[in-house]
C-alpha cells in the first residue's frame, strides 16, 4: 500500500505538475481573452441589454426608417422602425442586410493613395491628414489656376441635408458640377406624373384601398419606388378589409416576383405595355365610362387604340383586353401603376402617360383606392437625377473639362452600361478621388481614396419621396463607433472646407456633420410643424427627435380634380411599341433586365446574407443566371444549367440557364446586380453583368436610360459554370403544400362566417 | 460421446490437432506480408479519412440537408446483416444437431463478431459527435438526464450490444475444449491466454455438461435475438414517416435480406480461409457449399418476394409521395441502374443455386456470394439515401452522392476485416476442434449421408 | 385496483389526446396567410440576423446545407401562359406530435412546456434521425465549424448560442424573445400579452403575412385568425398536429392543391 513517502511524493508531484500546467496555460493563452472587454463599462452600456438606435435605412431610395440593436457597443440587427409611416417596423431582406455592410470584412479599412497605374488597384495607405492634404492641395491649385469649375462630384441620389452641405460647398468653391446618379431614379415617373397629373411629386398609390390593381411591369413588392410600404398596402390591399378582397392583375413580358402574387399574368409583347393601356383607356371611353364633356376629342385620340386594331402587336386576345377593361371600370375603386418595367424602354414616358391617362379616364385619380396626389413640399429642393447627367459628365470628362472628380456613393462603373464608354472617359481625368466605403469599380480607378462611414455611423437625414401619405423627415444618427479608420462625408468636406483658408472656412463654421445637421434642424424646429413632437427647447426636441427617428405630419393632398387635356395626353402617349436595337432576323429574343429583389442595382451584391437568399423566382443562389421559357430551351436544344452565352449588338455575356415557365417565349431575362469585377469576396465572380451589354440608348425626352431596348441571340457557351438552386422540384405533384380556395368559396366563406 | 465412424475415418484426432495448430503457430512470411499490407491499408482508407472527418466535420460526406443517412448507414445495415447469418447459422444448426455445421460454426461466429464491430464502428462514424457516444448509454447521472427509450435509435444500442454480448459469449463457450486442449501444445503467451481462458477446463463429465447446456442455452436466445435485432434495425427506417421507410415489410424483409447476405459472407469467409489454409480444406468441404447454396436459393426466393412486395405496397398507396420515392429509385435517380443490377445480383443470379453441380463448384460459389454481397449492399443503398432525397416538400428534394471519404471508409472496412480476422486466426483455433473430433468426420463429397 | 387502472388510462389518453398542451400557460402558434405571402424572402434574411445563422457559400448551397432555418418554398403550376405561382414560408412546425422528437435517442429534442420543439444543442450527438424523421425537412446541421469572416463577427446575437460542429439545428420561434418577453412580463408581474412576443421573421415581413402568439389566449391574433375558414396545416394528414397554421391562399384555377391526386 501507499507508504508515507510516495504519498508525499506524489503530493510533491501533483502540485509541481499543477504549477507548470497553470503557467503553460498562462503562457499559452491569448493576450485578450477576457469575457466582457471592458470592467467600467460606458454609461449607457449594460452587458447584455440591448439598446436600440433610430436611423435610416440607406439600402435602397425608399427611406425606410429603421432601429438598430446594439449590444456592449456592436451593432447586432437592423429592424423597421415601428413609428415610420414609410415601413412601420417593418423591413425588406436588403433593409435587414444593411448590417453586412457596416462589418463588410471588404471595406476600404482607412485612406488610400494609388501607388501602380489606374485600375490596377495597387494601393499605398495614408494617414487621413496626407489623404485630405492631397485633396485640399490639388482644390488650391484649382483656384489658383482659376479653374474651379473643373472640379466635379458626382453622388448617388441623395436627398438629406447632406446634399446641402455639399451644394454650398460646391457654390463656395465656384464650380457648378454637381451631378447625381442612380440606376433607378423614377425619373420617367416624375416627367410623366409633371406633365399630366401636374404633381412631380411621386403620388400615393392607394394599393390598400383599391379593388383591383393592374400593374404595368411594376415590381412594387421588390424594388419599385418604397418596396415595404406597398408591400403592406398589398397585404391590406388582399386580407386588410372584411369581406373584400382586390383583385391583382400584373402585366410584364416576365413574370416578377409581385407579379408572381397576381391572380393573373397578362404576357404582353415587350415595348405594347403602353399601348394595352390606351387600349383599354379606348374600351373604357368607347363604353361611356368616361363621362366628361371631351369625352368625343378622347375618343377620337384613342381610335387608333382599338385592340382590334392592336391586339396583335401587344400579343393578346381582343377578348383579354375587353375584359380588363370591364373589370377596371366596375366595381372600383380600381387603380393603374406603371413600374420601372414600364418606363425602361425608350417610349418609357409614353408608357406612364398612358398609365396615367387609364387612371384618369377611369376615374382613379384622387380617390381612394387610387392615386392620391401629394403636393409638392417645396421645403426640400431634390435635384433631378437623370441618366443625362452621367452622360454629361462623361462628356465634359473627354473634352478635359473635368480637373478632379469626387465620387461618393455611386458605381457607374457597374450601373451604367458599357456602351456608354464611361471608363474611357474617366481615364481623362486627372485626379478621381472616390468617398466609397467600397472598393468596387468606380472606386478601383480613383487616385486618393477616403473611406466614408456607413449610414449606421455617420450623421444624416433623408426626406423620402413622401408618398406615404406624410411628410416625412428621417433622421439618421452613429448607433456604433466606427468599426475602421474611416470619416463621415460631411466631416470630410467640412475639413476640406477648414484647409482652403479662412475665407472658405467662414462659410463652414461647424466643427462636424452632426453640429451641421443639428444647426439645419434649428430651422425645421423654428417652423414647429412636426407631428408629434412638439418641444420647448430645440435641445428637447433634437433628442426626441433622435428617439423617434424622425418626424413625420400629413402632406397636403391635392384633392380630386386633376383636369388632362387631350392635347398634353397626346403629345406624349406612345405612337408605337417601343424600339429595340438589333435586327429580329439576328436577334431573335427580346433581352429584359430586371433589378433583382437582392441585389437592386448591384449594391447589395457584397452582402453574404442577400447572396445567399434564395432568389424569390428562381431559387438561385450566389450567382446569376439566364431565365428563358421551358418551350424555347426545347427548341434550342437546351437545359437546364447549361451555360448560355447572351449576344446583343453591343457585346454578349455568359451566365448559366433557368428554365422558367413565367417569361414570354420570345424574351430571355437576367437579374441585374451580378458581375462585379471588384467589390470584394461576396460580390467577386459571380458571374457577368448584364448592363455590359445593352446599347446606351435612351428615353428622348427625358434622356433617362432606356434598360429594355435590345435584342439578343443566345447560344450554347464554352464556358463552365453552375447553377446553384435551392429547390428540388418547382412542382407540387398534388400534395396539397399551397393549399387555395377559389375567389367563389372565399366569398362564401365571408357570408357564412 | 464418440460417433463409431470417427475411428475408420482418415482424419484422426492427432491430425485435427496438429492441423489446426499449424494454422496457428506456424507463420509463414506471406502472412505477415499480407497482414502488413492489410492494416497499412486499413490506417490509409479507414482510420485515417475517419480523423480527417472528426476534425474537420461531417461536411467531408456527400450528405445534405434531405440526405442524411448516406452510405455510413448503409454499412451500418450491411455488416449488422452479414453479422446476422454468423452466430444464427451456429446456433441453428447447433440447436437442430445438424452435423455438417460444426466445422464452418466457428468460423461463422467470428464473422458475427467482426460484423457487429464494424457495424457498430459505423454507428460512430455516422455521429456528427462522437466523442459524446457515450450520452446514448444509460447511465445514471446528477442531472437526471434519460435516454429516449421511444426512439428506434435506442433500441438499437439496446439490440445490438446485447446481440454483442451474447453472440461473443456463445463464441467463447464454444472455444473453451478448444482452447484447453491447444494449452498443452502451444508455448509463450498462447500458452498463458489459453490457460487463462479455458478457466482450468479437464474434460470432466459434468464441465461438459455445463458447456453444452450453455451453448444450447445461448443458442435458443441468440435466435429469437437475430430476428429481433434485425427487425429493430429495420424498425429504424420503418418507424419514421417518409415514404420509402414507412413500411411494415421492413422487419422481415430487412431479417432475410441479412440472413441472405450472412450466409453469403459465411460462404465467402469459408472459401477464403480454405484458400489461406488449403488443410481446412479437409474439414470445409463441398457439402458445406452444397448446403448453404440451398439456404441462398431459399432465402434468395423469400427475398425476391418480399421485393416485390414492397414494390406493390408503394404502388397500392397510390400517393404521390410513395410514387415519387418508386419513380426515383427505379427510374429516374442518378442510381437507378443499381435497382437492376440489384435484381441481377439477388435474384437472377442465385437462381443457379438449382444446380448442385454449381452448389458443389466452390469457385462458381464464391463469385456468386460476392454477386449476393454486392446485391445486398446495393438493397440498403437503394433504400436509405435514396428513400430520403425523395421526401414529402418537393421543393427540398436533393440527390446524395457519397464523397471520397465515404468511399475510403466503405473500402477500408474489408481491409479492417481482413487484418482482424489474420489476428484472430493466430490466436484463436478457426475451426472447432472438439466439435469436428466428435463429429462423423469426413466429409468429403457428400459422404456421411 | 380498477380505479388506479382507470386513472392511469386517463392520464394515458390525455397525454395522446390532441390539445394535450393546453394545460400549459402558453402555445405559441404561427399563423401565416398564403394570401398575403408574396414570397420576398425578408423573413429569410432577418432570421440568418437573429440566429446567427452562417452563410456557407455556394459550393455548399450546392449540396443543399444552406442554413435556412425559414425558407420560401416556391411551386408553379401550369405552362405558359397559364402559370401560377404559390409560395409558402416553411419553418419548423413546431409539431405537439412531433416525428423528430419520437427520433432522437437523447432527449436533444423534446417538447417543453409552452408547447414548443426545442433542441438542446449541447445533448445533440448528431444521430440526424430527428432530420431523417422530419416531414418537413427542416433541421440543418452543422457540417463544419463555421467562421464569420472579420468583423462580420462583431454582428453575432450574443442572445443566441453560435452552434458547435455537429450539432443539428433549427427555428426556435425565436425563443431568446420568448424568455425576453417572459422576463419582462414577470418583472410586471404579469402575463404575456399578445404581441410581446414577435420572432424575427414575423417582425419582418412588410406584408403582414405571419403573426405569431399564444393559441390558449382566446383573444390574441392567432386565436382569431384560427378561427378563419382557410386554415389547414401543412401534411395535416401525417397528423403530426404543427402549431404552425397556414390560411389558404385564395386563388381561382389553382388544380385543387388540397386534394391529395391519385396519379401513376
Amino acid at each position: 500500500m501507499l507508504n508515507r513517502r510516495d504519498f508525499l511524493k506524489l503530493i510533491g508531484l501533483g502540485g509541481v505538475s499543477t504549477g507548470a500546467g497553470f503557467v503553460l496555460k498562462e503562457a499559452m493563452e491569448p493576450p485578450v481573452a477576457k469575457l466582457i472587454p471592458y470592467l467600467v463599462p460606458p454609461e449607457d452600456t449594460v452587458p447584455g441589454v440591448a439598446n436600440w438606435y433610430a436611423g435610416l435605412c440607406t439600402q435602397c431610395s425608399a427611406g425606410c426608417g429603421v432601429i438598430t440593436k446594439t449590444m456592449e457597443g456592436r451593432a447586432k440587427k437592423i429592424e423597421g422602425n415601428p413609428l415610420h409611416p414609410i415601413n412601420r417596423g417593418k423591413l425588406c431582406a436588403r433593409g435587414q442586410a444593411g448590417l453586412q455592410v457596416l462589418y463588410n470584412p471588404d471595406r476600404v479599412k482607412g485612406p488610400l493613395k494609388r501607388v501602380g497605374k489606374r485600375g490596377e488597384g495597387e494601393f499605398r495607405e495614408v494617414s487621413w491628414e496626407e489623404g485630405l492634404s492631397i485633396l485640399s492641395g490639388n482644390l488650391k491649385d484649382l483656384t489658383n489656376r482659376n479653374e474651379a469649375g473643373k472640379l466635379y462630384l458626382l453622388t448617388s441620389a441623395l436627398r438629406g441635408h447632406l446634399t446641402s452641405l455639399l451644394v454650398s460647398f460646391m457654390d463656395s468653391f465656384g464650380s457648378s458640377n454637381y451631378f447625381q446618379y442612380e440606376l433607378f431614379n423614377n425619373s420617367n415617373l416624375i416627367y410623366a406624373n409633371s406633365v399630366t397629373i401636374g404633381s412631380g411629386a411621386i403620388p400615393d398609390y392607394d394599393i390598400a384601398n383599391t379593388r383591383l390593381l393592374l400593374s404595368f411591369g411594376a415590381d412594387f413588392m421588390g424594388t419599385w419606388l418604397s418596396p415595404v410600404r406597398y408591400a403592406r398596402s398589398y397585404g391590406d390591399m388582399r386580407q386588410g378589409r372584411p369581406g373584400v378582397r382586390g383583385r391583382f392583375v400584373q402585366i410584364e413580358p416576365r413574370l416578377s416576383m409581385t407579379g408572381a402574387s397576381a391572380d393573373e399574368w397578362v404576357p404582353v409583347r415587350p415595348g405594347t405595355e403602353g399601348i394595352l393601356a390606351l387600349s383599354i383607356a379606348y374600351l373604357i371611353v368607347e363604353e361611356r365610362h368616361y363621362r366628361g364633356a371631351d369625352a368625343k376629342r378622347w375618343m377620337d385620340m384613342l381610335k387608333r387604340y382599338n385592340p382590334d386594331e392592336v391586339a396583335g402587336e401587344i400579343d393578346i386576345s381582343v377578348r383579354k383586353i375587353g375584359e380588363l377593361a370591364e373589370e377596371f371600370v366596375e366595381g372600383g375603386p380600381s387603380l393603374a401603376i406603371g413600374g420601372d418595367n414600364l418606363a425602361s424602354y425608350d417610349n418609357g414616358i409614353g408608357n406612364l402617360v398612358a398609365v396615367n391617362v387609364l387612371n384618369y379616364l377611369a376615374g382613379s385619380i384622387g380617390h381612394k383606392g387610387g392615386v392620391l396626389l401629394n403636393g409638392k413640399d417645396k421645403t426640400f429642393k431634390r435635384k433631378s437625377v437623370p441618366y443625362a447627367q452621367l452622360t454629361k459628365l462623361g462628356d465634359s470628362a473627354l473634352e478635359g473639362d473635368i480637373e478632379t472628380l469626387i465620387l461618393y456613393n455611386t458605381n457607374p462603373l457597374f450601373t451604367a452600361p458599357s456602351g456608354m464608354k464611361l471608363g474611357a472617359s474617366l481615364e481623362n481625368i486627372p485626379l478621381i478621388v472616390s468617398l466609397s466605403s467600397f472598393m468596387d469599380e468606380t472606386t478601383g480607378m480613383a487616385d486618393l481614396i477616403l473611406p466614408a462611414h456607413t449610414s449606421l455611423e455617420d450623421w444624416g437625414d433623408d426626406f423620402a419621396d413622401h408618398g406615404a401619405g406624410y411628410s416625412v423627415a428621417t433622421v439618421m444618427q452613429p448607433a456604433v463607433s466606427p468599426v475602421f479608420d474611416t470619416k463621415g462625408v460631411g466631416d470630410v468636406f467640412l475639413a476640406l472646407a477648414a484647409s482652403l483658408g479662412p475665407g472658405f472656412k467662414k462659410d463652414f463654421p461647424w466643427r462636424s456633420f452632426g453640429d451641421f445637421l443639428k444647426d439645419a434642424w434649428k430651422k425645421i424646429y423654428r417652423r414647429n410643424r412636426g407631428s408629434g413632437i412638439k418641444e420647448r427647447s430645440f435641445e428637447d426636441f433634437w433628442s426626441r427627435l433622435l428617439a423617434a427617428g424622425g418626424w413625420w405630419t400629413p402632406s397636403p393632398k391635392i384633392s380630386g380634380a386633376v383636369n388632362l387635356s387631350v392635347g398634353k395626353a397626346s403629345s406624349h402617349i406612345p405612337s408605337a411599341a417601343a424600339g429595340f436595337d438589333g435586327d429580329s432576323d439576328k436577334f431573335p429574343f427580346f433581352l429584359t433586365v430586371y433589378s433583382h429583389s437582392a441585389f437592386l442595382d448591384g449594391r447589395g451584391a457584397n452582402l453574404p446574407w442577400l447572396q445567399e437568399m434564395p432568389d424569390p423566382m428562381t431559387s438561385v443562389v450566389w450567382g446569376t443566371w439566364v431565365e428563358m421559357n421551358p418551350k424555347t430551351a426545347r427548341h434550342l436544344s437546351l437545359k437546364e444549367g447549361d451555360m448560355i452565352r447572351v449576344e446583343s449588338p453591343y457585346g454578349e455575356i455568359h451566365a448559366p440557364l433557368y428554365l422558367y415557365p413565367g417569361i414570354r417565349p420570345d424574351t430571355v431575362a437576367v437579374p441585374i446586380g451580378q458581375g462585379h469585377t471588384s467589390y470584394g469576396r461576396y460580390a467577386k465572380e459571380r458571374g457577368d453583368n448584364p448592363l455590359a451589354i445593352l446599347p446606351p440608348r435612351v428615353d428622348t425626352r427625358t434622356g433617362a436610360l432606356a434598360l429594355n431596348s435590345t435584342r439578343v441571340r443566345v447560344f450554347k457557351s464554352t464556358r463552365s459554370g453552375k447553377l446553384v438552386k435551392m429547390e428540388g422540384s418547382a412542382r407540387e405533384l398534388g400534395r396539397g403544400i399551397v393549399q387555395t380556395v377559389s375567389n367563389k368559396e372565399f366569398k362564401k366563406m365571408g357570408k357564412e362566417a | 460421446m464418440v460417433h463409431p465412424k470417427a475411428m475408420k475415418s482418415d482424419i484422426t484426432y492427432k491430425d485435427i490437432n496438429e492441423d489446426i495448430l499449424n494454422v496457428i503457430t506456424k507463420t509463414g512470411s506471406g502472412y505477415y506480408i499480407v497482414l502488413a499490407c492489410t492494416s497499412v491499408l486499413t490506417v490509409l482508407l479507414y482510420f485515417l479519412p475517419w480523423a480527417y472527418q472528426i476534425h474537420v466535420g461531417q461536411g467531408v460526406t456527400g450528405l445534405n440537408v434531405p440526405d442524411l443517412w448516406g452510405v455510413y448507414l448503409v454499412n451500418f445495415v450491411f455488416w449488422v446483416g452479414i453479422a446476422h447469418a454468423g452466430t444464427l447459422i451456429s446456433a441453428m444448426l447447433y440447436i437442430t444437431n445438424t452435423p455438417w455445421r460444426r466445422a464452418i460454426a466457428r468460423s461463422a461466429e467470428t464473422l458475427t463478431f467482426f460484423g457487429l464491430i464494424l457495424a457498430s464502428m459505423y454507428v460512430f462514424i455516422h455521429m456528427g459527435r462522437p466523442w459524446k457516444f457515450y450520452w446514448t448509454i444509460p447511465y445514471p447521472n446528477q442531472r437526471m438526464i434519460w435516454l429516449n427509450f421511444q426512439s428506434p435509435l435506442m433500441f438499437d444500442v439496446f439490440a445490438i450490444s446485447t446481440y454483442f454480448v451474447s453472440s461473443s459469449v456463445f463464441l467463447y463457450f464454444g472455444m473453451i475444449p478448444d482452447l484447453a486442449s491447444l494449452r498443452h501444445r502451444v508455448t509463450g503467451w498462447r500458452r498463458r491466454l489459453y490457460t487463462f481462458l479455458s478457466l482450468g477446463w479437464r474434460g470432466t463429465d459434468r464441465q461438459w455438461y455445463v458447456q453444452g447446456r450453455a451453448c444450447m442455452y445461448f443458442a435458443s436466445f441468440i435466435i429469437p435475438l437475430v430476428v429481433s435485432v434485425h427487425s429493430i434495425v429495420a424498425w429504424d427506417f420503418a418507424l419514421s414517416i417518409v415514404p420509402g421507410y414507412h413500411k411494415t415489410i421492413f422487419a422481415p424483409y430487412f431479417v432475410t435480406g441479412a440472413l441472405f447476405s450472412g450466409f453469403a459472407g459465411v460462404t465467402l469467409m469459408m472459401s477464403v480461409v480454405r484458400w489461406f489454409f488449403p488443410v481446412i480444406r479437409k474439414y470445409i468441404t463441398e457439402l458445406h457449399y452444397d448446403r448453404i447454396g440451398i439456404f441462398l436459393l431459399v432465402l434468395s426466393l423469400v427475398w425476391s418476394y418480399l421485393t416485390v412486395m414492397e414494390v406493390i405496397t408503394g404502388l397500392y398507396t397510390n400517393t404521390s409521395q410513395e410514387m415519387e420515392s418508386l419513380k426515383y429509385k427505379l427510374l429516374t435517380s442518378p442510381y437507378s441502374y443499381l435497382f437492376a443490377l440489384m435484381i441481377f445480383s439477388n435474384s437472377i443470379v442465385p437462381l443457379l443455386f438449382i444446380f448442385r453441380k454449381i452448389r458443389k463448384t466452390v469457385n462458381i460459389m464464391v463469385v456468386m456470394s460476392v454477386f449476393i454481397l454486392i446485391g445486398m449492399w446495393l438493397e440498403r443503398y437503394l433504400i436509405i439515401p435514396n428513400a430520403l432525397s425523395r421526401k414529402f416538400l418537393p421543393y427540398m428534394w436533393h440527390d446524395y452522392s457519397p464523397s471520397w471519404v465515404e468511399i475510403s471508409i466503405t473500402a477500408g472496412t474489408f481491409f479492417f476485416l481482413i487484418s482482424m480476422f489474420m489476428v484472430f486466426l493466430k490466436v484463436f483455433p478457426i475451426i472447432s476442434l472438439f466439435e469436428v473430433k466428435e463429429d462423423s468426420i469426413p466429409m468429403k463429397g457428400g459422404g456421411g449421408h | 385496483m380498477p380505479g388506479i387502472i382507470d386513472r392511469l388510462s386517463k392520464r394515458l389518453k390525455a397525454y395522446r389526446t390532441p390539445g394535450y398542451y393546453k394545460k400549459y400557460d402558453y402555445h405559441w402558434t404561427m399563423v401565416v396567410d398564403l394570401d398575403k405571402c408574396n414570397g420576398c424572402a425578408a423573413c429569410v434574411v432577418a432570421c440568418h440576423a437573429e440566429n446567427n445563422l452562417p452563410t456557407v457559400g455556394k459550393d455548399e448551397c450546392g449540396k443543399s446545407r444552406a442554413f435556412n432555418w425559414i425558407r420560401i418554398e416556391r411551386y408553379v403550376e401550369g405552362e405558359y401562359p397559364d402559370v401560377k405561382v404559390k409560395f409558402i414560408p416553411i419553418m419548423c412546425q413546431h409539431c405537439d406530435k412531433a416525428r423528430c422528437e419520437l427520433g432522437c435517442p437523447v432527449y436533444a429534442t423534446y417538447h417543453n412546456q409552452d408547447g414548443l420543439n426545442v433542441q438542446v444543442y449541447n445533448r445533440c450527438v448528431g444521430t440526424y434521425t430527428c432530420a431523417t424523421y422530419c416531414p418537413y425537412d427542416v433541421r440543418r446541421f452543422n457540417w463544419f465549424t463555421y467562421k464569420w469572416d472579420e468583423p462580420l463577427d462583431q454582428q453575432l446575437n450574443p442572445d443566441v448560442s453560435v452552434r458547435e460542429m455537429g450539432v443539428m439545428e433549427k427555428c426556435t420561434f425565436c425563443i431568446q424573445r420568448i424568455r425576453v418577453a417572459k422576463d419582462k412580463a414577470k418583472d410586471e408581474e404579469r402575463e404575456i400579452k399578445d404581441g410581446d412576443v414577435q420572432p424575427a421573421c414575423v417582425q419582418s415581413c412588410p406584408t403582414g403575412a405571419m403573426v405569431f402568439g399564444d393559441l390558449n389566449d382566446p383573444n390574441s391574433s392567432v386565436s382569431k385568425l384560427a378561427k378563419s375558414r382557410r386554415t389547414y396545416r401543412l401534411l395535416e394528414k401525417y397528423n403530426t398536429e404543427p402549431s404552425v397554421i397556414y390560411l389558404k391562399r385564395v386563388m381561382d384555377g389553382s388544380s385543387k392543391g388540397h386534394e391529395e391526386r391519385h396519379h401513376v
